[in-house]
């Protein structure tokens, strides 16, 4: 069985995915410790049987609002086979913020690019492939509110879950911080702590240099 | 990890920049690149809202803007409502004389207690409506979360989330919904530090107190001298809010990083405006048939009883002498005192005081009666500590049941206390300097 987190902005029609990918079959509990719904479903496509979480809706993925927290936290610590990146196609740029965010995460995700409809009624075109390209993931086009790109979606979440190599792609932040990041990568793996092997090098060092505190409270357990 | 922290801190110095607002900017960098180079229009037609937002979102002429929309807002306020406070003010006198001489205490209650008092303060119904009416607008049509995102900037760097100030305008209106919105703050410290903050706004209870003294000694600058009070407001809570975050180690750390949205501008409606403003508006009318009538009647009590004595030796007359020597070196009188005193149940009552108190001691014109007791000074003084000295009883309350402690909530009320009596007297001290 593989397991899928659903991921996405408010509003990006995340929860009409969800209910296209999962039908009937899905049932809804906490996540532990907070009040904050999660909902959990199951559906089987060319024969291979998946879970589908929906994370909460989000902006970014700091530690410092519970619903980041939640989403984030289960991409690092869960490790989910393949994360579903639901992007607003008429919100590109807000959107991308997110996916940025994922990819350093180095999770395997695909991107579903939701309300194409609402992109071209406001004069816009998108071009999917050229995103695919640039990001170095699987993009899906979809207009969800009219099943459209579901089938596709749901390929491309075994494809990705089964392929083996995958291409990274990685999104500079300039010398200086690059710099900076190479560095703490240095510091980091110097420690050789099997604990903090277990997270991506180049995201830890990020998110110390962006001051994040549990990350902090974290490594500073083990260097 | 020291190793590490010096990285950090190299880095920032280096670029200049706090690490925690630049790695998200370069990101921002990334994802709009990113974009641009997979959209493509089809047809190049530059939005209303695109244009609107290229003047209203500029770096540079953003604030000023957004100062002189609110700028032109109190104008307004205080400007259009001014003939219709004049006419109900009119009626209530007329109303008052109708008992005659105030005599016996039944005329006097009448005349001084809910004409005088009561009807005092309802004339400032105007103001407050204008005021909502006007912030409606600019809330229909889309511009307050650009103010929003204009101001974030600035008040990240100040110490307050971007999402502190809807809360902070809120307050405009009202302490107690504006603080219950501060629930929209995720971080903690961040929604402590706005909940502290907030009675420094300048909520309508207060616009009373600043019509009736502006009138009195502003004149043609009275409009000036009431925005005043709402920028010293603005400045100060500011102002504390740094601090906050400087010196209390419950509070320090950096405001969290903020998105909003800002969704196209609409040309508001007038059913929506009305229905706003009259939502808002009616809380003050209920207010006038409570806790204000309620004051008005106390008020008009102790200012009337021992029945027949001077006012100066009626038990209100009594309390402002014992509470005078506080407030002496502020310049205020005993009169000033009793007005601050039960203005802690609704700042509104400070205006009740004066026009009952003023009313008892006979005299016909309050604003010249007021005019009689306090020289420009310690009027612009008055207002600025009716501003900030205490939060009134039902903001109490709720600062108390939001930050479910009594530690914070007696923190804010001794913090406040200490802010007025040091602005008042900086603005008495200052002022004698200027006018001699």
């Amino acid at each position: 069985m593989i397991r899928v987190a659903l991921i996405g902005n408010p509003n990006v029609g995340k929860t009409v995915i969800f209910n296209h990918l999962t039908g009937a079959r899905q049932y809804v509990g906490n996540w532990p410790g907070v009040t904050v719904e999660k909902k959990v479903g199951r559906c089987t496509h060319r024969g291979v049987e998946m879970e589908v979480v929906d994370l909460p809706g989000v902006y970014s993925l700091t530690a410092r609002s519970p619903d980041e927290l939640i989403a984030r936290d289960y991409i690092v610590e869960e490790k989910p086979d393949v994360v579903v990146d639901i992007v607003d196609a008429s919100n590109l740029e807000r959107n991308l913020y997110l996916t940025l965010l994922l990819l350093e995460l180095e999770a395997n995700v695909v991107v579903a690019l939701n309300m194409m409809d609402v992109a071209a009624s406001e004069g816009y075109e998108v071009d999917a492939g050229m995103l695919s390209k640039l990001l170095g993931v699987p993009v899906v086009p979809c207009v969800a509110t009219r099943g459209e790109g579901i089938e596709a979606l749901k390929d491309a979440i075994v494809d990705a879950a089964t392929r083996k190599e995958r291409r990274r792609v990685a999104f500079g932040f300039g010398d200086e911080i690059e710099d900076a990041i190479k560095r703490v990568e240095a510091v980091l793996s110097r420690s050789g702590s099997e604990e903090l092997s277990r997270y991506p090098l180049r995201w830890l060092a990020i998110k110390l240099l962006e001051g994040d505190e549990r990350v902090e409270a974290l490594v500073s357990k083990f260097v | 990890m020291e190793e590490i922290r010096r990285i950090r801190e190299e880095l920032s110095k280096k670029l200049g920049e706090d690490l925690e607002v630049l790695l998200p900017a370069r990101r921002y960098e990334t994802a709009g690149e990113i974009s641009r180079r997979c959209l493509r229009r089809r047809e190049e037609r530059l939005t209303l809202t695109d244009m609107l937002d290229h003047v209203f979102l500029h770096r540079a002429l953003g604030i000023p803007i957004f100062l002189a929309l609110m700028y032109a807002v109190f104008q307004f306020a205080y400007s259009v409502s001014e003939p219709f406070m004049v006419m109900l003010e009119a009626a209530f006198g007329w109303l008052g004389s109708l008992a005659g001489e105030a005599e016996t205490p039944l005329a006097s209650l009448w005349a001084d207690g809910i004409c005088g008092g009561l009807g005092f303060v309802l004339v400032f119904i105007f103001p407050i409506f204008f005021l909502f009416f006007a912030l409606a607008i600019l809330e229909d049509s889309g511009y307050l979360p650009r103010a929003a995102f204009v101001m974030d900037r600035l008040m990240y760097r100040l110490g307050l989330h971007g999402r502190s100030f809807i809360p902070l305008l809120l307050g405009f209106g009202c302490n107690l919904p504006a603080i219950m919105a501060t629930r929209v703050i995720d971080d903690e410290r961040d929604r402590l530090i706005t909940i502290l903050v907030n009675p420094l706004m300048s909520c309508s209870a207060r616009l009373p107190v600043y019509v009736l003294l502006a009138g009195a000694f502003f004149g043609a600058y009275a409009g000036a001298a009431i925005f005043s009070m709402y920028v010293l407001g603005i400045a100060l809570a500011i102002l504390m809010a740094l601090l906050f975050r400087k010196t209390i180690p419950q509070l320090r750390g950096k405001p969290a990083p903020f998105i909003l949205e800002l969704p196209p501008y609409l040309r508001p409606t007038l059913r929506s405006v009305l229905l706003k403003t009259w939502q808002r508006g009616v809380v003050f009318l209920k207010k006038a048939a409570t806790i204000l009538f309620a004051g008005a009647l106390a008020l008009w009590a102790l200012s009337s009883f021992p029945w027949g004595a001077p006012l100066e030796a009626t038990y209100a007359g009594m309390l402002g002498h014992a509470l005078e020597p506080l407030l002496r070196p502020l310049g205020f009188d005993w009169m000033a005192a009793v007005a601050l005193f039960f203005g802690f149940l609704a700042k509104e009552i400070v205006v009740e005081t004066f026009g009952i108190l003023y009313g008892v001691a006979g005299e016909e014109e309050i604003q010249a009666a007021v005019a009689a007791h306090m020289t420009p000074v310690t009027a612009f003084a008055f207002m600025a500590f009716t501003l900030i000295y205490l939060p009134c009883l039902a903001t109490f309350g709720i600062i108390r049941a939001e930050t479910g402690s009594w530690k914070w909530t007696l923190f804010a009320v001794a913090y406040e206390l200490a802010l007025a009596y040091a602005v008042a007297a900086t603005i008495v001290a200052f002022g004698s300097i200027v006018w001699g």
